[in-house]
């Protein structure tokens, strides 16, 4: 069973090649000439083509590619003129970190705001969420940054570390971990300190969405007849919830967090510009505006694998969760998302 | 002492439907009560009240005594306290009342505590291997263990009382006889009383120590089991009686039925509630409320003024019979005839073979049933009766006239629901080729014919009620008379009374019309009035086939008998 | 419609839709009224506009709001009353037409497969599932950029991932009332091929449709924003609000409103959207 969702998601990372592979080639520009510079001659054009593979037909041109990027080799970044994979793997931690405090916050919002507001059907509190899912990112990067950190000066602006300090070397070049690893409390702190900020940013749009779901599905969920089976057994309010309500309620929240990673890659890039954050967001960013395809398509090739390894576990964690699905073959990891769309 | 002692009990909801009005009735140690009435009688919220589980938008008055604790005025933790240590629960649907992500060992010993305990009150309701069970989930059970399962968990922590609504109905003939017999044998080992709230008169005879009557959120009438069947003294249980089908329900004429609907909960009018549809009331029974008194033909009580002044059952009862049913006229020529038909679902090892080799004929104006538990493939035989599915080997021919129709087991769901019923008619005779200057005189004159008005055709399922949906399908089903009408198990979701109205429009429109009926039924009882022959369905293959009344009476089957004896009888 | 079904309490304890009931007041009235005002705005948007979108007004740069103008002037002193308004005509619309496009291209992928099953639906569910397994908005950041910016790009690449949701939820709904009784009874009753469908299934697939589309456009107005702030929509000077926040990034702890007042219009557009949407989806669960 295993066996068959690693395949179903090893298909997909496939897939995920092709899509960028085409992508690549429907570029309307000149990739060698955007490499060589205007000033390249014919010959040289044509030598870096063929040196490229990008004069063979396109069967073979993607064989080539997929060769190359399960080698770890991807083209050369436009705007930094490095290997992409070697920029890739200098910004990477640095999202890793933030995107990880991200979802944990999220987690912990999300289920926070699901339990307490599952038995109260107020319109207030289902107004709240509508707001909150609402706000664009950059709304809420712009405010907290101009009041916790123009007007308040609570937390830093930019970066993740403040000026003066070093930051730890290794192992993992997650700041805080690498700090607590080497005993360096003042990184520890400052470190944190500057993940608060873009970590509250991303979490909302996550949190709000898992709260949202989770509620709704409790609420579902206490109306099904073996909760009024566990109240006929004389058990408490707080038991039923915890011991028959929220498990049988976790399927469609946890899929609702497998689908917002989507969204809080895409929050990342966001995120990253305007905290001045050196991940992979802020160099999306500068590849944007630099128009360098190679570096989007590492970077694409990279999120779709995290996006694919993250629902994989989703799927895992809802058959642990739910004995039924465990029996069925998932087709493909879409399926049970699918029924998460109306909450 | 009493288990259970409700005194004066009345419930309501808001937007004023009085579900309850005055209800008393207590439960005895070791003793089973059966509380029967139909859908709206108010007896599951009799249930849910007694297990103070009811909403908390409900309005209560009176009592409700319940281990100590009045479950009408005490605390949230206090009603708690009282289910955990004297009652336990059996809800009807045995799947949906498990929690499917838990153990079910686990959902026992939630109130006992330990798994051990679990494991020994598994192993008293007869669940085998219960070690390797109380393992398991509850998907991985079949309908009768999972019901087991419920009935462990309600005795776990030993309950003086456990109340069961309507623990039976979702399940096989079989499997049900199986469970009230357990009822039965946990009264006398245990001493534990049960509350057995069904809507079926033959199933209380069949376990009750007494019988409660509800009707219209009031007691009818309380007794010893044999009284009230053997002697009722309530008009309403004497009706219920006389139109319960059994197997010794006249087939020559129409079942008797009892006129007019239940009344409106949320108007009631003054009076006795049953004395609109009583062939005994009189001026009084319209203005007077009856209390609850001792009954003059037995040692219960019932709530009738009349009671002891008229010879009461069928000529009192309000129950009409119509004239004898004129013979059909059935004929050598075949309506359907089903030869050899195979049927495989799935393939590779995940491949079930449903039908083997079934062979069936229904003459022309004739009826046969097709009687059979769950999963013998008696659906999938009418599903290619009617064409709806294809054999994979075998053949299926009909004879002359329109082609075969089917009425659905949910006649509301088989209606188009955002299609008026006039336009359902009129795809039908559209299809059939009916000459469109006809059709609205066909539809008028079909919706008739079935006893609706012809406004209907104008509304949308929605708009009109159960019964009236039931009509309009088989109104749609014979607006062009099919050669063979064909009826998916039409009366196993209704009441006593309605089952019977409908099994007679059925009789009566097959005579009319000269249509052949192929009925498929879980119940041998309606199988025999509807038709003229039964056939027994078991694994695939037709076992047993033969003239109704002989086959009832002298099974050659082994397994026709077995469901010939878990028939539920009256004890009476 | 009673409010309690004595039936219903047998079989549920509590009644499953009183949330359902509880919504539709005034806050969903409320945005429904809005959202008229918004599409209004759009269509009237280059009469409504005081001043041109790209020429500098009268005030200056960096005019704080109010003062003469409404709203104030940017970095290069335009007018950003101006600016906004068009720039919500740009949003709403656009918005608008990847709703359309995701319920024309996902409703026609998942009718086909949901009425032909078999192989057809394995297939085309197949390449919807491989869509819905990627994640959507990095997949629409790298199309628009090999597209190249324009708003047209822009909209194509969300469009791309957006309609496998319609496609899904389409074909769910076609196979969840193609296995309903009621379409048993029309084969019965003769209904073959198109006419069983455009009778007994098609008109089935409306409020499901509706509802999702209602309840998706405020997170479309979220993603196109967030596209246009990364520069992928149309390039400058056009208004749109995104890329108008993210032009007025520099002097945000300055001249925070340069940023904060196309940012806040995307808020309102999404959260009178989102309301909305819910109170269409209660509307039609009560119906």
């Amino acid at each position: 069973m295993l066996a068959a969702r690693l395949a179903a998601a090893l298909l997909i990372l496939l897939a995920l090649s092709v899509i960028v592979f085409a992508l690549e080639t429907v570029i309307p520009a000149d990739p060698v000439r955007a490499l060589l510079g205007p000033s390249a001659g014919a010959d040289a054009l044509s030598a870096e083509r063929h040196q490229l593979w990008l004069d063979r037909p396109l069967p073979v041109q993607y064989l080539h590619f997929l060769g190359n990027a399960l080698r770890g080799n991807l083209s050369v970044s436009l705007t930094t003129r490095r290997p992409v994979v070697r920029d890739l793997a200098a910004f990477l931690p640095a999202t890793l970190e933030l995107a990880a405090c991200a979802v944990l916050l999220a987690i912990v919002l999300g289920t926070t705001f699901g339990l307490v507001t599952a038995r109260r059907r107020s319109s207030a509190i289902r107004l709240g969420f509508i707001a909150w899912a609402s706000v664009p990112p950059f709304l809420l990067g712009l405010a907290s940054l101009v009041v916790f950190y123009g007007r308040l000066h609570w937390f830093p602006g930019s970066g993740r570390l403040s000026a003066g300090l070093t930051p730890p070397p290794g192992p993992t070049g997650l700041l805080t971990v690498d700090s607590l690893l080497h005993g360096d409390f003042a990184a520890l702190r400052d470190s944190a300190w500057h993940l608060v900020l873009p970590a509250f940013c991303l979490a909302v749009g996550p949190a709000v969405s898992v709260g949202r779901t989770l509620r709704s599905s409790l609420q579902s969920v206490l109306s099904e007849d073996y909760i009024r089976t566990a109240r006929a057994k004389g058990l408490s309010s707080r038991q039923i919830l915890l011991r028959h309500g929220l498990r049988n309620a976790l399927t469609a929240p946890l899929a609702t967090l497998g689908l917002q990673a989507g969204l809080l890659f895409a929050g990342v890039v966001v995120v990253e510009s305007i905290f001045a954050w050196p991940g992979l967001g802020l160099y999306t960013a500068r590849a944007i505006q630099g128009v360098d395809f190679p570096a989007i398509a590492g970077v694409t090739l990279v999120l779709g694998t995290a996006y694919v390894i993250i629902n994989l576990v989703v799927d895992l964690l809802q058959s642990a969760a739910d004995p039924r699905l465990r029996r069925q073959v998932t087709r493909s990891v879409g399926r049970v998302r699918a029924a998460t769309q109306d909450y | 002492m009493n288990v259970l002692e409700v005194r004066g009990l009345q419930v309501s909801f808001p937007g004023g439907l009085s579900a309850l009005r005055g209800v008393d009735v207590t439960v005895g140690p070791g003793e089973i009560l059966a509380l029967v009435g139909e859908s709206g009688s108010g007896k599951s919220v009799l249930a849910l009240a007694a297990l103070g589980l009811l909403p908390s938008s409900a309005l209560l008055s009176g009592h409700v005594r319940l281990g100590g604790a009045d479950m009408v005025t005490a605390t949230d933790a206090q009603r708690r306290a009282a289910r955990r240590r004297s009652a336990g629960a059996v809800f009807q649907d045995p799947m949906t009342s498990l929690n499917p992500t838990m153990r079910v060992g686990r959902q026992v010993a939630e109130v006992t505590g330990s798994p051990r305990e679990a494991v020994d009150l598994l192993d008293q309701v007869g669940v085998p291997e219960p070690g390797r069970r109380a393992r398991q989930y509850p998907h991985e059970l079949s309908g009768g263990l999972r019901q087991r399962v419920m009935i462990a968990m309600a005795l776990a922590g030993d309950p003086a009382l456990v109340i069961a609504d309507e623990p039976t109905t979702a399940l096989d003939v079989t499997v049900q006889a199986g469970i009230l017999e357990l009822f039965r044998e946990l009264r006398d080992s245990r001493g534990t009383s049960f509350v057995l709230v069904t809507h079926d008169l033959a199933v209380a005879g069949e376990v009750a120590d007494r019988i409660a009557v509800l009707y219209a959120g009031r007691m009818a009438e309380v007794g010893a089991a044999g009284d009230v069947l053997g002697r009722p003294s309530h008009p309403y249980t004497a009706a219920l009686l006389a139109a319960r089908i059994t197997t010794r329900s006249a087939r020559s004429r129409p079942l008797p039925t009892l006129a007019g609907e239940l009344p409106d909960p949320h108007n009631p009018e003054p009076g006795c509630a049953f004395a609109p549809r009583c062939g005994a009331a009189q001026q009084e029974c319209r203005t007077v409320v009856p209390a609850l008194e001792p009954s003059p033909r037995h040692a219960g009580q019932d709530a009738c003024i009349r009671s002891g002044q008229v010879e009461l059952l069928a000529d009192a009862s309000g129950l009409s019979e119509g004239p004898g049913w004129q013979r059909p006229s059935t004929s050598s020529e075949l309506a359907l005839q089903l030869t050899g038909v195979n049927r495989t679902f799935g393939r590779g090892r995940r491949s079930q073979q449903v039908l083997r080799g079934v062979s069936l004929d229904v003459p022309k104006g004739g009826a046969v049933a097709l009687v059979g538990e769950s999963g013998c493939g008696k659906s999938t035989t009418l599903r290619i009766a009617v064409g709806l599915d294809s054999p994979d080997s075998g053949d299926v021919e009909y004879g002359h006239g329109g082609r075969p129709q089917l009425v659905f087991q949910d006649a509301g769901a088989s209606l188009t629901p955002w299609a008026t019923i006039g336009e359902l008619l009129a795809q039908r005779l559209r299809n059939e080729r009916v000459p469109q200057q006809h059709w609205r005189d066909r539809t008028v004159e079909t919706l008739r014919l079935v006893g609706l008005s012809e406004r209907i055709a104008e509304r949308k399922p929605h708009q009109i009620s159960g019964g009236q949906r039931q009509r309009a399908a088989i109104a749609r089903a014979i607006v062009v008379p099919p050669v063979l009408l064909a009826c998916d198990e039409p009366i196993s979701a209704l009441d006593t009374t309605l089952a019977a109205v409908v099994l007679n429009l059925l009789g009566r429109l097959r005579r009319e019309l000269g249509m052949a009926l192929l009925f498929v039924t879980h119940d041998l009882a309606a199988a025999r009035v509807v038709a003229d022959e039964i056939a027994v369905m078991v694994d695939g293959r037709i076992v047993e086939r033969g003239p109704a009344d002989q086959l009832l009476d002298r099974p050659n089957e082994a397994y026709t008998r077995r469901l010939v004896d878990a028939l539920p009888r009256m004890s009476a | 419609m009673a409010a309690v079904d004595p039936v219903a309490l047998g079989l549920s304890a509590t009644p499953k839709r009183a949330h359902a009931r509880a919504g539709t007041g005034a806050p969903e009235k409320a945005a429904l009224a809005l959202l008229i005002v918004i599409t209004a705005i759009s269509i009237l948007a280059p009469l409504l506009a005081p001043h041109s979108t790209t020429q500098p007004a009268a005030a200056g740069p960096f005019h704080s709001p109010g003062h003469g103008t409404i709203l104030g002037t940017d970095e290069l002193g335009r007018d950003l009353l101006s600016r906004v308004l068009i720039g919500i005509r740009t949003s709403w619309f656009s918005a608008l037409a990847v709703v359309a496009s995701g319920i024309l291209i996902g409703g026609a992928v998942g009718l086909v497969a949901g009425i032909c099953g078999g192989a057809v639906d394995s297939g085309l569910m197949r390449v919807t599932d491989l869509f819905l397994a990627l994640p959507g908005p990095v997949l629409a950041i790298a199309a628009a950029l090999a597209l190249g910016p324009s708003l047209l790009h822009a909209l194509l690449a969300v469009a791309i991932v957006w309609w496998p949701w319609y496609a899904r939820i389409v074909r769910g709904e076609v196979r969840s009332l193609m296995a309903r009784p009621h379409l048993d009874a029309a084969r019965i009753a003769g209904d073959r091929g198109v006419l069983l469908a455009v009778r007994h299934v098609i008109p089935g697939l409306a409020p499901p449709i509706i509802v999702t589309a209602s309840m998706d456009i405020g997170s479309l107005i979220l993603t196109l924003a967030g596209l246009s702030f990364l520069g992928l929509g149309a390039p400058p000077p056009s208004p749109e609000l995104g890329a108008m926040t993210a032009e007025g990034l520099t002097y945000v702890l300055g001249q925070p409103w340069i940023s904060l007042v196309p940012a806040a219009v995307v808020f309102i557009l999404a959260f009178a959207s989102n309301i909305a949407g819910d109170g269409i989806r209660d509307v039609m669960a009560d119906r």
